[in-house]
């Protein structure tokens, strides 16, 4: 279980986050929907632990990880992958050095193991054909393919972070993407790989999500189910789902 | 508050700066990365050391022979360029050309990759960035400095030696066996020494300012600029008190 309790933040004495509290299991799928500039990637970071909040603390399995020091934060993080927007793929190697990255840092494969545990994962998110190419070479949804495909190779994470997923593809892509993250965390609940998606993308939260928060000025003002983020009265956050399921609408014509 | 902020930045820069070496002698060794950084940071700088060092040394021999001719002492021209060279001007020119190139490199590409996410991700992945970033970078500048330097003074040589030949109009032999005369331990342990710790304080200053990069495009040209200002400044200020303490060391009085 991850806990966030009162957690602030603030840079350059701006503030971001203003007691951001929340409880997750790590088999839900969760999306934090907000507007851009609202402090939804800076929580997936504070989760991993890669920055550190001004107040408040982040408890995993139990564990306070707010003051842990980096080489301690290593198992907490192996309960976790997260997927940037732009897939962060280290650009100085192709997909394959990529997605065998972590096969190779922690050793003990061999060559024929990490080739063909990299053919089976990039099968497995669609562009085994992309292989060869550099990151710069493939498009948006290729990318974080790519990058979902790194993660896995990483470890066997109990909850997958996505930062913006779907942003700057196009519908048919970004269709795609959701339904590879929702075949990543099929299952019964409380057994399932959970996730937690940062998006300002309504229709696709709607796709892989069951709870939903809504961040505003640094606070979650909002946490419920589809339905009720559906049929909120807050005007606010009425305003918010309006204009993006209209754009929702003309994107996917047959869904939404 | 600004105090406070610029010691809690030396602070951190000190932190890196005994950790990048504490790298070196912690598994797992990244080999691979730091044979890569040394032909980038040695290998790669060739050609600019080259030709830097051969025409500072050509403009140096001509300035000091035709200053000397006038006191009828030309002769000595391969003393005094043989000296300033492998004392001073070649480890600082060798330096601040190192700085504008790989400096500014390292930063620049540290930079990229902490706003890019790579090395957010790295941190995911479990890794100690600064053992698979600053390690390498930083080994591979402390040990290809003084080489760079060795060759740079040579070509320093070379070219103050045309000059006092070709265009002065003096002896050849005599202007080896000047320069042969200044090649003392003291002189060289002097030149050489100083490469060392330059290439250090370079690496350390780009890669810190590479991880402190923040705010885009903008944030990634300060970081550049800042890597390599920074470490013009701290050549000169680290060259200085080098010196001083090496003549006390080396009981070599002003």
């Amino acid at each position: 279980m991850i806990e966030l309790e009162n957690i602030s933040l603030a840079y350059n004495n701006h503030r971001v986050l203003d007691g951001v509290s929340f409880t997750a299991q790590f088999w839900e799928r969760l999306a934090i929907l907000g507007g851009s500039g609202e402090g939804k990637t800076t929580i997936l970071k504070i989760i991993l632990g890669l920055i550190r909040p001004d107040a408040g603390r982040v408890v995993v399995d139990g564990q306070d990880i707010t003051g842990l020091s980096e080489s301690q934060l290593r198992s907490v993080r192996r309960k976790f992958t997260i997927v940037f927007q732009e897939g962060a793929l280290f650009d100085s190697m192709n997909v394959k050095e990529n997605v065998a990255f972590c096969l190779r840092e922690q050793g003990g494969y061999s060559d024929e193991e990490i080739d063909r545990q990299v053919e089976t994962l990039l099968k497995r998110v669609g562009i085994e054909r992309a292989i060869d190419l550099m990151p710069e070479e493939l498009s948006g949804g290729m990318q974080r393919r790519a990058a979902i495909a790194r993660s896995l190779a990483a470890c066997e994470p109990r909850m997958m972070l996505y930062d913006e997923p779907t942003t700057g593809l196009d519908p048919l892509t970004a269709e795609n993407i959701c339904g590879l993250i929702n075949d990543l965390s099929s299952g019964d609940p409380g057994e399932r790989k959970g996730n937690i998606i940062v998006t300002h993308d309504v229709v696709t939260a709607s796709k892989v999500a069951d709870r939903f928060l809504y961040l505003k000025e640094g606070r979650v003002i909002f946490d419920d189910d589809l339905p009720a983020l559906l049929n909120t009265d807050d005007p606010e956050l009425r305003k918010f789902i309006n204009s993006l399921l209209l754009i929702g609408k003309e994107a996917y014509p047959t869904g939404g | 508050m600004r105090v406070q902020k610029v010691l809690a930045e030396l602070q951190d820069f000190y932190v890196l700066a005994v950790r990048s070496l504490v790298g070196i002698f912690r598994k797992p060794l990244y080999v691979r990365e730091t044979v890569e950084q040394m032909d980038y940071a040695g290998a790669g700088s060739f050609v600019i050391v080259f030709l830097v060092s051969l025409f500072i040394g050509m403009a140096l021999s001509l300035s000091i022979s035709t200053e000397l001719a006038t006191m009828g002492l030309k002769m000595y021209t391969g003393k005094i360029v043989g000296i300033a060279i492998i004392r001073e001007v070649g480890p600082v020119a060798i330096a601040l050309s190192f700085a504008g190139r790989v400096g500014s490199g390292m930063a620049s590409e540290i930079g990229s990759m902490v706003l890019g996410h790579q090395v957010d991700m790295l941190r995911v992945f479990g890794m100690d960035v600064v053992k698979k970033l600053v390690t390498p970078r930083v080994v591979s500048a402390t040990l290809m400095l003084p080489l760079l330097t060795v060759i740079g003074d040579a070509a320093a040589l070379f070219g103050g030696y045309y000059i006092s030949v070709f265009v002065s109009h003096q002896s050849g032999s005599f202007y080896w066996s000047q320069l042969a005369a200044v090649m003392s331990f003291k002189n060289l342990f002097i030149g050489l020494a100083k490469p060392f710790l330059f290439g250090y304080l370079i690496a350390v200053i780009s890669c810190y300012m590479g991880l402190a990069t923040r705010g885009g495009a903008r944030g990634l040209r300060e970081a550049t600029t800042a890597a390599v200002v920074l470490s013009t400044i701290m050549i000169l200020v680290a060259n200085f008190i080098l010196i001083r303490l090496l003549f006390l060391v080396l009981g070599m009085d002003a």
